[in-house]
This record gives structure tokens, C-alpha cells and sequence, in this order.
């Protein structure tokens, strides 16, 4: 299959399978009196009623784009450039704070990594959902509270356990399901998922992955799944976009960027999984470590210094996007083998 | 050689004096390590996989049963020698961050226990420094780069490269690797297990490898031997390969199934199932089959005895089911 160069889409009102696009947005850290990019022009679709994942490594800036499309980017941290632009709320890297409060937890909601450390330690489960629904203005607390339950039902917990319950009474498991719950209980048009099943053994994952699964099915929920680990992805998204140190460096249909990968970067994270099939020693190890923040190259490549395809240009120039032809997969790389499978 | 005999852990707790209720975090595991081999142990969280390999390391005692190591039983060595005894053996854990101690820089974390040993071999200063460094070659660190520094340079898989490094230092014979690579980015974990399996090749260490990821412990182990664990007993147990491909205990099915499938590489295998039960710890019923409340495949004979572990068709394979079957739960390649 061929490749050809593409040039970056339009800001235009939304299409309608898109729910949110991201255009150029940079964000950056002030360290020491130096703005560092976490994130560098990142441009992105994602689509209505679809589970989109933004799969990377720590320190990739997958965490500070979750809290950039809910615009809550905090100091040293601030958006330095770009739009985040929902279909049902408008552009929200524009909004006042009351008006972000407003849409956070009820048009748009996060499920953090590790939900023990969200929840309050000091009140039960329940109270804390009172307080969510007071928050927001509900008319009728009690409404959040029996959803709540019926939420609970549906992940196979006992939803009267759970309410009474404090955090510590719960396992981790049910904590994230909890976590879940929080998540779903306004009924927001978008979730975001940050490493929902990082902390957790693979029974609790597999059962946390069907739950986000069928919720997701059945409210035809737009979902972004932050995560590290490509066995999530494979699981669940329909869309993966691979970020490395603050950029998208490939992104494609979820089976399609797993059968063929295309960037160097994601050849290499889909041969270091061990898996159960094959033969074990064919598995490669990732060589070297992302850069950190302050190294992070602002010219050519920035993968460049694990790549095993390196050459000149990658140092002077930033590779542009280039799409295989008829169809949504894109990667942004200088090879030419990339344009092969 | 290690040789667990029969050990139990009863951990004492809750309720009153009176009342005093035990949790049974080990139920008699048997276990035998020859030297060099890689053994895995998985299972869920809870399932007292960390403490048996915390007793393994002299690091938690046991109420029952006994701890043989090259013959000797631990029961029979001096309080004041166990803790000779128990250098051997040395645990890698889970959490790299809060291994190490942040006010101190590597150099010494991995010279202290360098002069240590040192003294007991009768060596000098000099042999310290060369061998700290020829241990960070050893685990893929750059010496000259690491000495100097402090945990919170390095990230997180150099730091469980530490770690293991430092548990070199006191030359074992035995590395207890907990969940080593489980706070690490899947794109670095490889990384940390192909160390583990070349430590044990290059060195003749045996390894001790304890997961709930089903193919890290194949990865691992891949030419050693998988001991499945619920509820404080071995389930399955036999050949790595012979426990991926035709697993019989419904519980190792369940942790085969419940691994993601890499679609486009992959696809389910036919008989995939995914267990929706939690694993419920306040469960105290002993009667019968501990799994059976979780199991599709239970019958009225499983909530009325309590299968045992025996030999698979005779061979050295061992299961504890009444009902043992090969399921192809295993994702099966794509063209």
C-alpha cells in the first residue's frame, strides 16, 4: 500500500461522527523559568459513540491531554496554544471556570487511575454522591443515588454494601468499579478513562473491561481511554492514536494498527508485549527510555533517539503526516519502510 | 535446591480474644526448586502468592510445615544463623519508588552491602568498587552514569534494574521477583524480564517469579515449570507449556481467559470464558472445592469434598479438580 502526504485538516464546524477535535494544541510546563511542551501541536478527531485510546509511555503526555480536552490544566501547566471544541458544548479551552465546573462531571466526565485516592477517605460512597448531585444542581439527589445503584447492579456489586460503604472496605476491584460509577452516574456524553485498570489484577481487569464495554455499547457513550498498555487497547477501543513525548506520532483503526503498524515507535511497543502465543523469544525489548520533559527534542523527530531506522533528516526536520491511502490510518515518520508493512 | 513442604500460614485477626478469627493465607503448599530453574506463581490478588514467596525469603515465618533448603531444614539451624541462612535468598519487589532510600545516592545503596560481603570474602576496597560496577553492567545500567545519582533520577524500570542489582550483591542463589515488573510501562516490562531470565542462565540463579500476568510468567519460566495458586493452594501445576496450551483447572482457565486478546494478531480462543465473580476473601466455608462458587463447571460432588492435588494421567502434571478438561482458552493466532 502506498502512502501520500496529507495536509493537516481544517478547523470546521464538526462533522457529524465527530464529538470533540483538538487543533494545535500545545501545552506547555514552566520549569524553571523555561515553558517545557508536554504536548506540541496535536491535532485530533474523536468520534461520536466510538472508544477512542491515546496509547503512550510516563512522561508521553497522555495524562496532561486527558485534562486538557476537560480544560483543567493546572500551574506550572497552562494550554499555550490550540482548541479543544466539543459538538454539544462548544470550544472549552474559551470557557469561564463556572461554566468548565458546570460541564465537568456532567457533560463530561474522568474516571481517574487508582480510584482509592479520589474518593473521600472520611465519607461513605453514598454521601459522596449526594454531594456530586448537589453540586450540579440536581433537583432530585435521590435520582443520582438509585442510578447509582442500578449501576452498581449492573457490575455485579451489592449496591447497599457499596453505598454504606467507606473506600478502605472496598478491594481495589470494586474501588474502580466505584470510580466507574462516578464516572456514568450524571450521564455525560463523553468519558475519559485515565489508566482505569492499571492497579488491578487481570480477573478485575477483564471483568472492568466487559462493564466499560457494555455501557459504552448500550449509550453509545463517547469514550477516550488513556492507558500504557496495549492489551487494554486491543480489548476495547476502536481507535487508537500513539502518542510519544507530546506528540501523535501514528494513528489508526485498532485491529489495523496492531496487524500493521507503521512508525518504528509502535513496531517496537507491539514486539515488546509478551504474549501467550508464539515463540517467547521472538518478544524484543524496547530499547532506551523516553526523554524526559527538558530533553525532548523541539526540532526533527522526536523519537529519533530509539529509532532503529534514524537517519539525517530526522535530526533537522519534523516529519509531516503521511496517510495510507484509502484510509484513516496515519503516521507521521521520514522512512520510506514505514510506508510499508 | 529449595523444598517447601507442607507450609501453612494462619494470619490471626478480627473479632475479640474469644472470637478470634483465622484467615488461612497458605493451606499446605509443596513445592520443589532445583537450582538454576525458573518457577512461576500466579494467581489473583490475595491468593497468598506474596506470601509464600515473602516465607521463601526468610521474610514472614509459617505456622506449619517445613522449609528444607539443599537438605537442611530451616528448623534445624540456629535462630542466630538464619539470617546466613536466609542471604541466598533475596527479594525483588513490586515497588521500585519505595525500595530505595531517596536521601541516599545509588553509589552507596550498592557499596553498603558490597563492604558487607567484602568482609566476609576477605576482599579489599578496591574489589568493592569493581564489583558494584561490574553488577551494573551486569543488569544493563551505565555505572558511571548511576553511582552518583539519586532514586529520583532514575525511572522507573532503571530503578527495578537497581534493585535487582542490589539484591545481587550478596551473591544468592535464589531471586524472589514479586509483581517486579507490574508499576512499570508494559513497553519496558520485557526489558525486565528477559534481565530476570538472563540472570539465570549467565549466573545459575534459580528464579522465583510472582505475577498475576499469565504471559510474563511464561516469558519468564518459559522453559521452567507454572504453579497456579487460589485461595492459599495449588491448583495446577506443571511445564509452562503444557499449562498455556491445554490448561484443566477450571481457575487457570479463567486467568488464561482473562488476558487481553490482540485483535488483529490474534483472536479468542473457542472455549474463552470471562469469570464475572470477585474473589470473595471473607468466604470461610472449607468444605468442598474452594473455587466451586466461581466455577461454571461445578457440581453437587464439589461442594461436598475437597479435591486434592493428583497427578495428571500420572505424569509429573498436577491439578485439584474432580473434572479435569483441556479448554482452548488461549487466543489463537491470525494468519
Amino acid at each position: 500500500m502506498g502512502s501520500v502526504a496529507v495536509e493537516p485538516a481544517q478547523a470546521s464546524a464538526l462533522d457529524r461522527d465527530v464529538a470533540c477535535r483538538v487543533r494545535g494544541l500545545t501545552v506547555t510546563y514552566k520549569v524553571d523559568n523555561r515553558e517545557l511542551s508536554a504536548l506540541r501541536d496535536v491535532d485530533l478527531d474523536i468520534r461520536q459513540g466510538q472508544i477512542t485510546a491515546v496509547i503512550g509511555e510516563s512522561g508521553s503526555g497522555k495524562s496532561t491531554l486527558a485534562l486538557a480536552l476537560m480544560n483543567a490544566v493546572s500551574k506550572p501547566g497552562r494550554i499555550a496554544a490550540g482548541k479543544v471544541t466539543y459538538r454539544d458544548l462548544g470550544e472549552v479551552t474559551a470557557m469561564d471556570s463556572e461554566r468548565l465546573r458546570r460541564a465537568r462531571g456532567r457533560s463530561l466526565s474522568m474516571v481517574f487511575q487508582a480510584s482509592q485516592n479520589s474518593l473521600n477517605p472520611l465519607t461513605r460512597v453514598g454521601a459522596q454522591l449526594l454531594d456530586l448531585a448537589r453540586s450540579h444542581d440536581m433537583r432530585d439527589p435521590r435520582a443520582v443515588l438509585r442510578e447509582a445503584a442500578a449501576l452498581a447492579e449492573r457490575m455485579s456489586l451489592d449496591a447497599d454494601r457499596v453505598l454504606t460503604s467507606y473506600q478502605h472496605q472496598l478491594s481495589g476491584g470494586m474501588r474502580q468499579r466505584v470510580g466507574i460509577i462516578f464516572g456514568l452516574v450524571l450521564k455525560p456524553q463523553v468519558l475519559l478513562l485515565d489508566e482505569p485498570t492499571t492497579a488491578l489484577d487481570v480477573l478485575s481487569q477483564s471483568s472492568v473491561l466487559e462493564i466499560v464495554r457494555s455501557i459504552q455499547r448500550e449509550r453509545q457513550l463517547t469514550t477516550v481511554l488513556i492507558t500504557h498498555d496495549m492489551g487494554v487497547v486491543a480489548e476495547l477501543a476502536d481507535r487508537v492514536v500513539v502518542l510519544y513525548a507530546g506528540r501523535v506520532v501514528e494513528e489508526a483503526p485498532t485491529t489495523e494498527l496492531i496487524r500493521h503498524p507503521r512508525h518504528p515507535y509502535t513496531r517496537a511497543l507491539i514486539q515488546a508485549i509478551p504474549r501467550l502465543t508464539g515463540d517467547p523469544s521472538l518478544a524484543r525489548p524496547l530499547e532506551g527510555q523516553p526523554p524526559s520533559l527538558a530533553a525532548i527534542p523541539t526540532t526533527g523527530c522526536v523519537f529519533r533517539g530509539r529509532c532503529p531506522h534514524r537517519m539525517e533528516v530526522c535530526e533537522t526536520s519534523t516529519p509531516g503526516i503521511s496517510q495510507v491511502s484509502d484510509t484513516d490510518h496515519r503516521y507521521a515518520c521520514h522512512w520510506e519502510g514505514a510506508a510499508n508493512d | 535446591m529449595i523444598e517447601v513442604r507442607a507450609i501453612e500460614k494462619v494470619y490471626r485477626g478480627g473479632g475479640g480474644l474469644l472470637s478470634q478469627r483465622a484467615v488461612k493465607a497458605l493451606r499446605g503448599v509443596s513445592l520443589t526448586l532445583k537450582d538454576g530453574e525458573a518457577i512461576s506463581l500466579i494467581g489473583e490478588s490475595g491468593c497468598g502468592k506474596t506470601t509464600l514467596g515473602r516465607i521463601i525469603a526468610g521474610l514472614e515465618t509459617y505456622s506449619q510445615g517445613e522449609l528444607v533448603f539443599d537438605g537442611t531444614p530451616l528448623s534445624q539451624v540456629p535462630p542466630g544463623d538464619r539470617p546466613q541462612w536466609f542471604h541466598r535468598v533475596q527479594l525483588v519487589q513490586q515497588d521500585p519508588y519505595g525500595a530505595l532510600n531517596p536521601a541516599r545516592t545509588l553509589g552507596n545503596a550498592l557499596v553498603d552491602p558490597l563492604k558487607l560481603q567484602a568482609k566476609h570474602l576477605g576482599k579489599d576496597a578496591t574489589w568493592t568498587r569493581e564489583r558494584a560496577r561490574e553488577l551494573l553492567n551486569l543488569v544493563g545500567l551505565d555505572p558511571e552514569a548511576t553511582l552518583y545519582k539519586y532514586p529520583h533520577n532514575l525511572s522507573g524500570g532503571q530503578r527495578q534494574r537497581f534493585v535487582v542489582a542490589r539484591a545481587l550483591t550478596v551473591d544468592p542463589k535464589v531471586l524472589v521477583a514479586d509483581e517486579a515488573v507490574s508499576m512499570i510501562d508494559v513497553s519496558l516490562r520485557l526489558g525486565i524480564l528477559s534481565l530476570l531470565s538472563d540472570l539465570r542462565v549467565r549466573l545459575g540463579i534459580s528464579v522465583i517469579f510472582i505475577t498475576h500476568d499469565v504471559a510474563a510468567a511464561r516469558y519468564v519460566a518459559r522453559d521452567g515449570v507454572i504453579c497456579v495458586i487460589y485461595r492459599g493452594e495449588i491448583v495446577e501445576y506443571g511445564r509452562t507449556d503444557d499449562i498455556i496450551r491445554s490448561p484443566v483447572h477450571p481457575y487457570t482457565q479463567a486467568l488464561l481467559s482473562a488476558m487481553p486478546v490482540l485483535r488483529g494478531l490474534e483472536k479468542p480462543g473457542p472455549d474463552r470464558f470471562i469469570p464475572s465473580q470477585d474473589l470473595d476473601t471473607q468466604a470461610q466455608d472449607e468444605a468442598g472445592c474452594l473455587f466451586r462458587s466461581r466455577c461454571r463447571f461445578a457440581t453437587e460432588r464439589c461442594g461436598r469434598e475437597h479435591p486434592n492435588l493428583v497427578a495428571l494421567d500420572g505424569g509429573e502434571r498436577l491439578h485439584a479438580c474432580f473434572y479435569p478438561q483441556a479448554r482452548d482458552v488461549v487466543p489463537v493466532p491470525v494468519g
